[in-house]
C-alpha cells in the first residue's frame, strides 16, 4: 500500500466519508475498503489499519453501517460492512457539504491577489 | 438520538466483552489473511506477503487500543487498570506514600475545618424563613446627641409605644418588633436558678415564623397595659424545671428579678417552644411579651428588629423609617438611622478574620500540593524508562497523562479521606478555642453562630471539590513531564539523562520550589504578625495581680434583704473567707475588673449640688469592702489606703486612680480636697491614689475611677445594681477554695447560692479569646506551611544531590573538597530561596494590610516582624539544603563513578 510518494494525512473527519462512499458501491470488507481507498485516489491515501478499524467502529456504533460475516471470494471467512440507510442519507448530505466547501476553497486559493 | 444508540453500544460492549474482543481478533487476522492473499497473487513469496502483511499491519495491540478506544466504554476499563496499576506502585513505594498522603491531609484537613466555619459562620443563613431580610436598626449619633458625648454607632432603643407606631406608619417593613434580654430567677427551684430570657414582641416571633410545641406564642394582646403577665418557655427549660410536664400549660410561675432591685412577678405559662428554638440565641430559656409600660412606670426600651416587605430595598426601608423616627424623635435632628441586615451585622465582627483565614488555609493547601507535585516529579524521573517503554509499545500521550492522574487522584482521595477525619477533631479543637464564658456582665467576646459550626453535607461536598482540585492541581505537571517522555533517550537510559533534554525539567521544579517559598513566607509574615500582637496584647499589665483569685456571686433570696442586710451578708461572707484555710485576703464590691458595666454613681464632683441631674458620664465608682485593693494587688501611690477606722460614721474618704488625677486634676495631688459624688452634698475627703488598672480590657486604656469603701457608702439607691462580686486571694490553685465558699455561703443562708464563679484568669483571658483563637489558628498554619516548604526544599535539593552524583564524584576524584561541593550544592538552593522569600515578603506586604483589624499595637507592614521572619525562614531552609548538601560532600568518588 505504499505509492511513490510520501501518502498525505487525510483531512480529519474525512476517512469515514470516504468510507461510507466505498461501501456506497458495494458491501466490502475490511481490507478490501483499504485497497479500494488507495487505488480510487490513485496512492495519494494510504489508510493504515490503526485509522480504519476504529473508524469502522464508529461507524457501526453511528448505524451508519451494518457488519455482517460472510465467506470471501477466496472461501475465507471476513466482516463485510455495507451501508444502512442511515448511511445513505449522511453520505448524500456530507457529499453535498463537502463539494460545497471545496468549491469555496478553491475559488478562495485561485483567486488572484487583485480579488482578495 | 445517536448519543443514547451510543451509550447502548458501550452497555452492550461492556457485558460482552469477551465476545466483542474475540471478533475484533478475527477481523484483524481476515484482513492480515486478505492482505497475505493479495501479495501472493501478485507475485511475492508466501513468506514475504506474511512479512509484508505484518508490517503494513504494524503493532496489532495498538490497533486493537485505538479501535477499543473508538468507543467511550473502554474508558472503563482503563479507568480500572489504571486504578489496579496506581495501587501497586503507591504500595511499592510506601515511604513516599505516606508523606503526600499526609501533607494532602494537612491541607485539606486544615482547609475543610475552616470552611465548615466560614461556612456556618457565614454561608449558611440564619434558621428564620426570609432570614436575609431581617434587619436591625441603628442610629448614628453625632458627639453632641450621643449620651457619652462621642460619636456612637449603636442600636436604638424604642419603647412598646413607639414600635407600635413605627409598624403603624412605615409600610416598607412588613414586620416591626424588638427583643432584649432579661434575667429572672425561678422561684422554688433548690439551685436558685437563674435563667436568661428575652422580653420580645409578637411581631418578632411572628417575624421568624415561631411556632410553638405547646400551648401558643404571644399576641398583640399580651402586649397591652394590664395583660396577664405571660411566659413561654424553651424546651430546655420545660425539661429542666418542669421535668416536661405537659400540663404546665396555664400554670402559674413565680420569679424574682435578679439585676437592680428586687421584683417579684408571676407569669402564667402559655407555651413551650420546640427543642432547638435558639431565637434570639441559643442561650435563650424562657420568653415574656415586650410589653407596654403603665402609665408613669419608667418605659423599657428595645433595638428594633423587623423584616423588609416584598420588594423593598434596604435603602428605601431606611429613607421611610428615617422619617418616621424624626417625627417620633425630633430632637434628635443630626442622628442618621441605618438598618443593617441582621445577617450580616451578626457575624461583621469575625468576618474579615474568618475570610483572612479560610485564605491562609488556601495556602497551606496549595503548599501542599506543590510539595506533592514535586514529590511526584522527582519519582517522574525514576519512571522514565518505564513510560519510554509504554510510548514505544504503543501507549498514546492521553492514555499516560491519564494513568498519571489516576495515581494523582488516588492519592488526593487518600489525603482528602485522612484530611476529613482530621478536619472533625480540627472542628472540635475549632469550637473550644472559639468557646468563651457566656456571661451577661462580661463583654460580649461569644463566637457568633458557633452553634451552626459542624461538618456537614456542604463541608463534605466541598472537601471532595477540593480533594479532586488538588488531585488535578498536583498531578498535572508532572502528567504533563510523563507525557512528553522521549521513547528513545528514555530507554536508553539515565546515564545520558544528564544532557540537555533534562534542563527544562528541573526549572519546573524550581519555580515550584520558589512558589512554595513565596506562599509559605507570607503565611509565616501574617502568623508572625498576629503572634507579635497576641504577645503584645498578653503581656499587657492590667494594674492588678490576676493570679490566684477566685471571684464569684452570690444570689440571695430577693426580698427578704434590704441593702443594709445585704451589706452585713457581704461582711460577714469576707470576715468568714479570710479566716479559712488558704485565703490571704477576701473582698467584695461592686464590680469587678473585667466586668462591663459601667457605674458612676452620680459622678464626682468639687461642689455640691442636690438637685444635680443623673449623668451617664463620669469616672467609674468602685464601691468596695477594706481589703479590696489588697486581693488584687493594686498599689496605693500615694496617700493611704481603706483601713479599719474608715467605718460607718467616720469621716468620709475616697481613693482615685492616676488617670482621674491626670484628667480632673491636672496632674497634682488631690490629697486633702474635698468631693461630691451625685447629689450627696456631703462632702468626701480624698485621701489616697491607686494605680491605674484596666477595667473594660486589655486593650482598653485606663479610664478614671475613684473608690469608696462600703462600710461608708449611704443607704439611697441599691447598693449592688447588679448583685455583689466577691475575690478572694488564695495562696494555691484558686478553684480549691470553690468547697469552702459554697459552705460559707450555705451556712450564712441555705437558700443562698454561688453562681458566675470564675477564677480571675480566666476573666481576662476570656477577653482576649478571639485574638487567642486567631493567632493559634493562623500560628499553627504557619508552622503547617514552614513545615511542607522545608520538607519540598529538602527533597528538591535531595533530588537534586542524587541526578549529580556522577558529576560530584568526577570533581571529587579531580580533587575537589567537600566543602566545595557542599557550597557547590548550596549555590543551587540559594538563589532559589532569595527569590521565593522576596516573592513573598512582597506578597505578604500587599496582603497584612487585611491584617489590620486583627492587630494590636502592630502595624501590618511592622519591619521587625518581615525581617525576623524572613532571617529565620532563610536560616531553617539553609538547614534543610545544607543537610542533602553535606550528604553530597560525603560522596565516595569510586562509589559514584561507578553508579550507574
Amino acid at each position: 500500500m505504499t505509492g511513490s510518494q510520501k501518502p498525505s494525512d487525510l483531512v480529519q473527519g474525512t476517512l469515514e466519508m470516504l468510507i461510507l462512499r466505498v461501501l456506497a458501491l458495494e458491501p466490502m470488507h475490511g481490507y478490501g475498503i483499504g485497497v479500494r481507498l488507495e487505488q480510487i485516489s490513485r496512492g495519494t491515501f494510504c489508510v493504515n489499519a490503526g485509522s480504519l478499524f476504529p473508524a469502522f467502529r464508529r461507524l457501526e456504533r453511528d448505524g451508519l453501517v451494518r457488519a455482517e460475516w460472510q465467506t470471501t471470494e477466496n472461501g475465507r471467512r471476513a466482516k463485510y460492512y455495507s451501508l444502512t440507510a442511515q448511511g445513505k442519507a449522511k453520505l448524500k448530505r456530507t457529499t453535498q457539504d463537502w463539494e460545497r466547501q471545496t468549491a469555496a476553497i478553491s475559488r478562495i486559493l485561485q483567486s488572484s491577489l487583485g480579488e482578495l | 438520538m445517536a448519543w443514547v444508540n451510543r451509550i447502548l453500544q458501550g452497555l452492550r460492549a461492556l457485558f460482552h466483552a469477551k465476545r466483542i474482543e474475540q471478533e475484533l481478533d478475527d477481523e484483524l487476522r481476515a484482513f492480515v489473511d486478505a492482505s497475505v492473499n493479495a501479495k501472493l497473487d501478485a507475485g511475492m513469496r508466501r513468506q514475504d506477503a506474511v512479512r509484508a502483511a505484518r508490517l503494513e499491519l504494524g503493532s496489532e495491540a495498538s490497533v486493537k487500543d485505538a479501535v477499543r478506544d473508538a468507543g467511550w466504554e473502554s474508558w472503563v476499563g482503563d479507568f480500572w487498570r489504571d486504578i489496579a496499576y496506581a495501587r501497586r506502585s503507591l504500595t511499592r513505594s510506601p515511604g513516599f506514600t505516606a508523606v503526600a498522603v499526609l501533607t494532602l491531609a494537612i491541607g485539606t484537613g486544615a482547609t475543610t475545618a475552616i470552611f465548615s466555619v466560614v461556612s456556618g459562620v457565614l454561608l449558611k443563613p440564619l434558621p428564620y424563613p426570609n432570614s436575609s431580610r431581617i434587619v436591625r436598626l441603628f442610629m448614628n449619633a453625632p458627639a453632641s446627641e450621643s449620651p457619652s458625648k462621642r460619636p456612637l454607632r449603636a442600636s436604638l432603643g424604642l419603647t412598646a409605644a413607639e414600635i407600635n407606631e413605627v409598624r403603624t406608619r412605615v409600610r416598607t417593613l412588613s414586620h416591626v418588633g424588638t427583643s432584649t434580654g432579661i434575667l429572672r430567677s425561678l422561684r422554688g427551684h433548690e439551685e436558685a436558678a437563674r435563667l436568661q430570657g428575652s422580653r420580645v414582641s409578637a411581631s418578632a416571633f411572628e417575624m421568624i415564623d415561631a411556632q410553638p410545641m405547646l400551648g401558643r406564642v404571644f399576641n398583640a394582646d399580651d402586649e397591652l397595659v394590664g395583660a396577664e403577665p405571660v411566659m413561654i418557655l424553651s424546651h430546655a427549660a420545660w425539661l429542666r424545671f418542669f421535668q416536661g410536664d405537659r400540663d404546665v400549660i396555664g400554670s402559674v410561675t413565680t420569679t424574682d428579678s435578679v439585676l437592680g432591685q428586687r421584683v417579684e412577678s408571676r407569669y402564667t405559662v402559655i407555651g413551650v417552644m420546640p427543642q432547638g428554638f435558639a431565637y434570639p440565641e441559643p442561650s435563650t430559656q424562657f420568653w415574656v411579651p415586650f410589653a407596654m409600660s403603665a402609665p408613669g412606670a419608667p418605659p423599657l426600651r428595645g433595638p428594633l428588629v423587623g423584616r423588609l416587605a416584598d420588594g423593598v430595598s434596604v435603602e428605601a426601608a431606611t429613607a421611610e423609617l428615617s422619617s418616621a423616627l424624626r417625627g417620633i424623635r425630633p430632637e434628635a435632628r443630626e442622628t442618621q438611622y441605618e438598618l443593617a441586615l441582621e445577617h450580616l451585622e451578626l457575624v461583621a465582627p469575625v468576618r474579615p478574620a474568618l475570610w483572612v483565614l479560610m485564605s491562609a488555609v488556601g495556602c497551606v493547601l496549595l503548599i501542599a500540593c506543590v510539595n506533592v507535585a514535586n514529590l511526584l516529579l522527582a519519582r517522574s524521573a525514576a519512571r522514565d524508562r518505564e513510560m519510554a517503554v509504554r510510548v514505544a509499545l504503543g501507549a498514546g500521550r492521553g492514555r499516560l497523562v491519564r494513568q498519571v492522574l489516576t495515581e494523582s487522584m488516588m492519592l488526593s482521595l487518600l489525603g482528602g479521606v485522612v484530611g476529613v477525619a482530621l478536619a472533625f477533631g480540627g472542628v472540635r479543637i475549632l469550637k473550644q478555642l472559639a468557646t468563651t464564658i457566656s456571661r451577661i456582665d462580661l463583654s460580649p467576646t461569644a463566637f457568633p453562630r458557633i452553634e451552626s459550626i459542624a461538618i456537614d453535607l456542604w463541608t463534605l461536598v466541598f472537601a471532595i471539590v477540593c480533594t479532586a482540585a488538588t488531585g488535578v492541581l498536583f498531578g498535572l505537571a508532572p502528567a504533563l513531564v510523563h507525557s512528553r517522555v522521549d521513547p528513545v533517550r528514555g530507554l536508553r537510559g539515565p546515564s545520558v539523562g544528564a544532557g540537555r533534554s533534562r534542563i527544562w525539567r528541573p526549572s519546573v521544579r524550581q519555580c515550584l520550589v520558589v512558589s512554595e517559598v513565596a506562599l509559605a513566607m507570607m503565611l509565616l509574615v501574617g502568623g508572625g504578625l498576629l503572634i507579635r500582637s497576641f504577645l503584645k496584647l498578653s503581656m499587657i499589665d492590667p494594674g492588678y495581680n490576676a493570679e490566684n483569685v477566685l471571684t464569684f456571686q452570690v444570689s440571695l433570696p430577693s426580698s427578704r434583704y434590704t441593702n443594709l442586710e445585704m451589706r452585713a451578708f457581704a461582711e460577714t461572707m469576707v470576715q468568714r473567707l479570710r479566716s479559712s484555710p488558704g485565703v490571704e485576703a477576701a473582698a467584695y464590691g461592686n464590680q469587678l475588673p473585667m466586668v462591663n458595666l459601667s457605674d458612676t454613681a452620680g459622678g464626682l464632683w468639687t461642689s455640691p449640688d442636690p438637685q444635680r441631674p443623673p449623668t451617664p458620664v463620669g469616672p467609674d465608682a468602685r464601691i468596695v469592702s477594706r481589703d479590696y485593693l489588697r486581693v488584687f494587688g493594686i498599689p496605693v501611690v500615694a496617700g493611704r489606703g481603706f483601713n479599719d477606722g474608715d467605718g460607718e460614721g467616720q469621716r468620709r474618704v475616697l481613693l482615685v486612680n492616676q488617670t482621674l488625677v491626670n484628667k480632673d486634676f491636672a496632674g497634682e495631688s488631690p490629697i486633702g480636697r474635698a468631693v461630691f459624688i451625685g447629689r450627696d452634698i456631703v462632702p468626701w475627703e480624698i485621701v489616697g491614689i491607686v494605680a491605674d488598672v484596666r477595667q473594660f480590657g486589655l486593650d482598653h486604656e485606663p479610664t478614671p475611677q475613684f473608690f469608696v469603701d462600703m462600710r461608708q457608702w449611704g443607704v439611697g439607691g441599691t447598693f449592688f445594681p447588679i448583685g455583689a462580686y466577691y475575690a478572694v486571694r488564695t495562696n494555691a490553685d484558686p478553684r480549691t477554695l470553690l468547697a469552702t465558699a459554697r459552705n460559707t455561703v450555705a451556712n450564712l443562708d441555705k437558700e443562698a447560692a454561688l453562681f458566675n464563679v470564675a477564677p480571675m484568669e480566666d476573666l481576662i483571658a476570656n477577653t482576649i479569646a478571639r485574638p487567642r483563637m486567631y493567632t493559634a489558628l493562623l500560628g499553627s498554619f504557619a508552622a503547617a506551611g514552614l513545615l511542607l516548604a522545608l520538607v519540598g526544599i529538602y527533597g528538591v535539593i535531595a533530588y537534586t544531590v542524587t541526578q549529580r552524583t556522577r558529576e560530584i564524584g568526577i570533581r571529587m576524584s579531580l580533587g575537589a573538597r567537600g566543602g566545595n561541593v557542599t557550597s557547590l550544592v548550596l549555590r543551587q538552593s540559594f538563589p532559589l530561596m532569595i527569590i521565593g522569600v522576596s516573592i513573598g515578603l512582597v506578597g505578604a506586604a500587599m496582603m497584612s494590610r487585611f491584617l489590620e483589624t486583627l492587630l494590636f499595637g502592630v502595624k501590618p507592614l511592622d519591619a521587625a516582624t518581615f525581617g525576623t521572619m524572613a532571617l529565620m525562614f532563610i536560616w531553617v531552609a539553609g538547614l534543610a539544603s545544607y543537610v542533602p548538601a553535606r550528604r553530597a560532600a560525603k560522596v565516595d568518588p569510586l562509589v559514584a563513578l561507578r553508579c550507574d
